[in-house]
């Protein structure tokens, strides 16, 4: 039986789709069976992030109107075996899949799953609404700045109003900029998660590599040696399967590896 | 211009006091959640309204530290649903 989450935020732009892409790889990684489903019809790109554009044949709206099931909409995975996405229309609008038909969709494939991720929408609307009927709990992802944090806590209230334990939605920091905290200029962790007060399951350091990532359609899970950000996602997903990793580990890598790079860069060539 | 590099910085407060004080004042108390029995005890909840409004004002101004003068209650009825509605003057 799949622990079905979803991947939210309230505002748009803070990396939902891409921590995603990167924890199912990262879960996938490990041995487990993971299915994505990207909630964000109209403006899809988890297909993208995961270099699957060219696969998609059916998307969630074909499952809903009946026309296949939610199985023969999955597509497979490239690279890992494990990883099956359901990606979103992009000619078609968000008011024409419904809650309850996330409901249906998800029960479907429900037992084939160890776990199920939706990726949420930007906004508290409809869309919103369709990805997180499913989901027993959440992610919610934010950046350390003022508008991202104050729509996450927006969005933890209706998680909650929709009946979500407390224990169940995690939030999760994303562009977390080591040096500008320092310096002074930036909310530290504690500053953030004092306000939202609700458990931390990770802190992604701002980075270059999610951008050369996603340039090459590869989620930086993949793309690296294991090293660096992608590290992280794996600290990320090892956390949801139960394991007790201190969340301190993301950015005291990232921390040493700072002045490494520093380093590396100083004596490059090019 | 050389030697401006050698200067040393004036340290300047970093902006992170001023987000973390704007923060606290967007969502300072935004999803603060009390169970109704915390305030007014089950016994009361079963009696009049009059003794309903009297906990809550206590409640609330032993809660912010305000007079209770300060603390206004009613009580509606909304759909069967009985609506406690309290303001509270801080200055």
């Amino acid at each position: 039986m799949a622990k079905v989450f979803v991947v939210t935020s309230g505002k748009g732009g803070v990396g939902k789709t891409t921590v995603t892409a990167n924890i199912g790889c990262a879960l996938a990684n490990k041995g487990a069976k993971v299915c994505l489903i990207d909630a964000d019809i109209g403006l899809k790109n988890l297909d993208i992030a995961l270099g699957l554009e060219n696969r998609v044949v059916h998307t969630i709206l074909d499952v809903a109107n009946g026309k296949v099931t939610a199985s023969e909409a999955l597509v497979r995975h490239k690279q890992i075996k494990g990883l099956y996405l359901l990606a979103a229309s992009q000619i078609a609008t968000k008011e024409m899949l419904s809650p309850e038909d996330m409901k249906k969709i998800v029960a479907e494939i429900y037992p084939k799953f160890d776990y199920i991720i939706v990726d949420s929408p930007a906004g508290i609307e409809r869309g919103f609404r369709n990805a997180i009927a499913a989901a027993e709990r959440a992610l919610v992802v934010t950046t350390p700045e003022l508008p991202a944090i104050t729509d996450a806590d927006r969005v933890i209230g209706l998680l909650e109003n929709s009946g979500m334990l407390e224990s169940n939605i995690r939030l999760l920091i994303n562009r977390f900029k080591i040096q500008m905290v320092k310096r002074g200029d930036m909310l530290t962790r504690e500053d953030i998660q004092g306000n939202l007060a609700i458990d931390l399951i990770g802190i992604i350091p701002d980075s270059d590599e999610v951008i050369v990532a996603t340039n090459k359609g590869v989620p930086v899970v993949l793309n690296g040696n294991g090293e660096g950000i992608g590290r992280v996602f794996n600290n990320i997903a090892q956390r949801i399967k139960g394991e007790a990793i201190p969340v301190e580990n993301d950015i005291q890598e990232q921390g040493s590896r700072g002045f490494l790079e520093f380093l590396k860069r100083l004596f490059r060539r090019n | 211009m050389f030697f401006g590099l050698f200067r040393k910085k004036k340290k300047t407060e970093g902006s992170r006091k001023e987000a973390k004080d704007r923060l606290e004042s967007i969502t300072g108390g935004r999803r603060y959640s009390v169970p109704v029995r915390e305030v007014i005890p089950q016994e009361l909840l079963q009696s009049s309204g009059k003794d309903m409004i009297y906990q809550i004002k206590a409640y609330v101004a032993d809660k912010y530290k305000v007079k209770e003068e300060n603390v206004k209650v009613q009580l509606e009825e909304h759909n069967g649903y009985v609506v406690i509605i309290t303001n509270v003057v801080f200055h």
